[in-house]
């Protein structure tokens, strides 16, 4: 039904207000300016009331002073104003059969003025009707010749507005408190956007900035409570990083003297498993560590050449597998190119990314496009089975593994995807994963340069 | 607690704050013929070093009381023993202090002892090797420089001569370590082998001409043409170029 009202509901809190504001504004000036016109109208009908009646009795008398013959050019040389019409005529224009009178006309023109006057200016006669039209009188006077005064009456319609300047300085008015209007509420509104945007700093870097507690009361409430939020949520995640660490610690010693200990395994094969076990079992926590406590965050940028990198983590990536795989990993791209990033951290992300497309993929195309408007990209594809359409951004959640790792024993924990995408995201950058048409998964990076 | 022992076998002093992986590590060691003598902390280590002649020290570095790292810089003053150090991962400042400090090699906890005894003997090889040769060890370089590019071996990076970091892989770092501390000596494959088992664990038999073309890859050294790692006929390769040391 208010189908429309959403057309000019704007959607942000500002133009709400502005939009409410504004409407009041309206309403109180249309609500003023008809009181106004009304009271205008009511002064105006009274004055040119006053003015024909008045006009019409001079008239009445300078003719009654004039030789009978020459009134007819008296008459002529009259100026009449608006609305009062005048004749000489034998007959009377206001006749019996005529409606009567309105008598707010009659008050309005004090017809019976003109029997008041002195006895020798009065008409012999006077005669009072309504004319064809209401708002028209019609009022007669007959001289002592006999001979009458036909005055008709009509008010003009009335001039609302009486001059222009008064509707150029309304109108200036109006879009002065309109313009006032806009700009007081947005900058009341202000500290939410300013909310908003610390939320979502937030939301990128928990150890972003404080808010500046200013402002109004609500708006101070409103950032300390923030800022209160903001450090409870710094504080729970160094205690979850701090526990992680200690727990990673503390692993450590049991798995050393576990790795100590196998050695002396006589049976070789399950010496051998014991120590592949023990080696997972640290790369597990090598991986929850880096995933918590988000290092590449304190390594600090060095130029770095990339394509060195790059070939770096695929030829240690080749040397790990078997021949036939090591022939499917390849670089193409330039052969340096220097960019300032975290070595070490890069470094881990992009063998995450080529470690699952050689795990997942049994292969490992890394392609490296130098930077075209200030980003470059890294693209890793493989020939694996891809990942469903709908898992391609699950799979950036901690710990989420698709069935088909979990079954085919490749081994990970499900981090290696959040801490790429993790170092990518603090470079500046970004991983995302889709399906090649030509089959095979690409993990397509990008890095601001 | 010193056992009587071949007393030929090179003698190691294992210093950790865990006694099972002190009595472990020691068994393993004994294993592979070593003797060895065990210390529970800084204080213990004092007290046994002038009762024997060490040839190794396995310190770990996180250690109750007295840290690792000051007594390897105790035990630098006292003499030029090799010093392996156990690192806990992640800790990168520890790593870089100790071998900046002089210690000859790391490994990272938990590590696999084959990884630490390839380790041992390649520091050993190397500390016999060069006191034969020099009268004094020269102390480790911080940085090595040669044809414009820059080698830290304690921070394991190279720079290029515009000062950017070229990334290695570990065998690519070693085989260049070698090179770099032999420079304009010819060295054949059989060499490069030799003095590269011991650190890099690891199939690198077949590896040396692959990462030599990748090194000088990454060194922009042309294959068809090299300036930097040349080949020298009848197998081997030579750093060409003049190394300093500072």
């Amino acid at each position: 039904m208010f189908r429309w009202l959403r057309w000019i509901w704007p959607r942000s809190l500002a133009g709400r207000t502005a939009t409410v504001l504004l409407l009041g504004l309206v309403v109180v000036q249309v609500a003023g300016l008809t009181i106004h016109a009304l009271d205008r109208v009511d002064l105006q009908r009274l004055q040119q009331a006053r003015d024909i009646s008045q006009r019409a009795f001079t008239l009445w008398r300078t003719l009654m002073q004039t030789q009978p013959d020459r009134r007819p050019a008296m008459l002529d040389e009259f100026e009449l104003p608006p609305g009062l019409r005048a004749a000489l005529d034998d007959e009377p224009a206001a006749r019996p059969n005529y409606p009567p009178a309105p008598p707010p006309l009659m008050r309005l023109f004090r017809v019976e003025a003109v029997m008041s006057g002195p006895p020798r200016m009065r008409p012999r006669e006077y005669r009072v009707s309504g004319g064809s039209r209401p708002g028209v009188m019609h009022l007669s006077l007959r001289f002592a010749d006999g001979k009458w005064l036909n005055l008709r009456v009509e008010l003009p319609p009335p001039r609302l507005w009486h001059s222009d300047t008064f509707l150029i300085s309304f109108l200036l008015m109006t879009v002065a408190a309109a313009g006032l209007t806009l700009w007081a509420v947005r900058r009341m509104m202000r500290p939410v956007r300013d909310l908003a945007a610390a939320a979502d700093r937030l939301g990128r870097d928990v150890n972003a900035p404080p808010m500046p507690e200013g402002g109004p009361a609500e708006v101070a409430t409103a950032a300390h409570a923030f800022n209160t939020m903001a450090e409870r949520i710094r504080r729970y995640v160094a205690d979850r990083t701090q526990m992680l660490a200690a727990i990673g610690h503390d692993l450590k010693t049991p798995i050393t003297r576990l790795k100590l200990r196998a050695e002396f395994l006589d049976d070789d094969e399950q010496r051998r498993k014991m120590l592949a076990d023990l080696d997972e079992m640290e790369a597990m926590i090598v991986s929850t560590l880096a995933f918590a406590r988000d290092d590449s965050a304190a390594e600090p940028s060095v130029p770095v050449d990339l394509a060195a990198l790059c070939r770096t983590v695929l030829d240690e990536a080749s040397d790990a597998a078997t021949p036939e795989i090591a022939e499917l990993i390849t670089y193409a791209g330039p052969e340096h190119l220097t960019v300032s990033a975290r070595p070490v951290a890069l470094k881990r992300a992009l063998a995450n990314l080529v470690g699952n497309a050689v795990a997942y993929g049994g292969a490992a195309q890394l392609t490296l496009t130098p930077p075209a408007a200030r980003l470059l990209r890294i693209a890793v594809a493989d020939d694996g089975p891809g990942v469903p359409e709908g898992e391609l951004e699950n799979v950036f959640q901690p710990f989420r593994r698709l069935e088909t790792s979990r079954n085919r024993e490749t081994g990970g924990t499900g981090l290696g995807l959040p801490i790429a995408r993790n170092i990518f995201r603090a470079h500046g950058g970004d991983v995302v994963l889709r399906n090649r048409r030509e089959g095979g998964l690409e993990a397509l990076a990008t890095l601001p340069v | 607690m010193l056992r009587p022992m071949d007393s030929t076998a090179p003698h190691i002093l294992v210093v950790d704050d865990d006694r099972e992986i002190r009595d472990l590590l020691g068994k393993f060691l004994e294993k592979q013929s070593f003797r060895v003598t065990s210390a529970r902390d800084a204080r213990e280590a004092r007290k046994l070093w002038p009762l024997g002649r060490y040839h190794l020290v396995v310190l770990d570095l996180m250690m109750p009381g007295e840290s690792g790292l000051d007594l390897a810089r105790w035990l630098r003053s006292q003499s030029e023993v090799p010093i392996v150090m156990l690192t806990a991962m992640g800790e990168e400042t520890d790593r870089i202090v100790g071998l900046e400090l002089g210690a000859d090699d790391y490994v990272a906890k938990p590590f696999n002892p084959r990884e630490l005894l390839a380790r041992i003997r390649a520091v050993l090889r190397r500390a016999t090797a060069d006191s034969s040769t020099d009268p004094g060890r020269e102390p480790p370089a911080k940085v090595l420089r040669f044809a414009g590019w820059v080698l830290e071996p304690t921070r394991r990076r190279l720079l290029n001569p515009e000062g950017a970091e070229v990334p290695l892989t570990g065998g690519e770092y070693e085989l260049l370590m070698v090179l770099v501390e032999r420079p304009n000596r010819v060295l054949t494959r059989d060499m490069l082998m030799d003095l590269l088992r011991g650190r890099q664990a690891g199939p690198f038999d077949r590896a040396i001409d692959v990462a030599v073309s990748r090194l000088r890859r990454k060194l922009e050294d042309d294959g068809r043409n090299p300036q930097v790692i040349k080949t020298v006929r009848g197998g081997g390769y030579v750093l060409s170029a003049t190394v300093e040391r500072g």
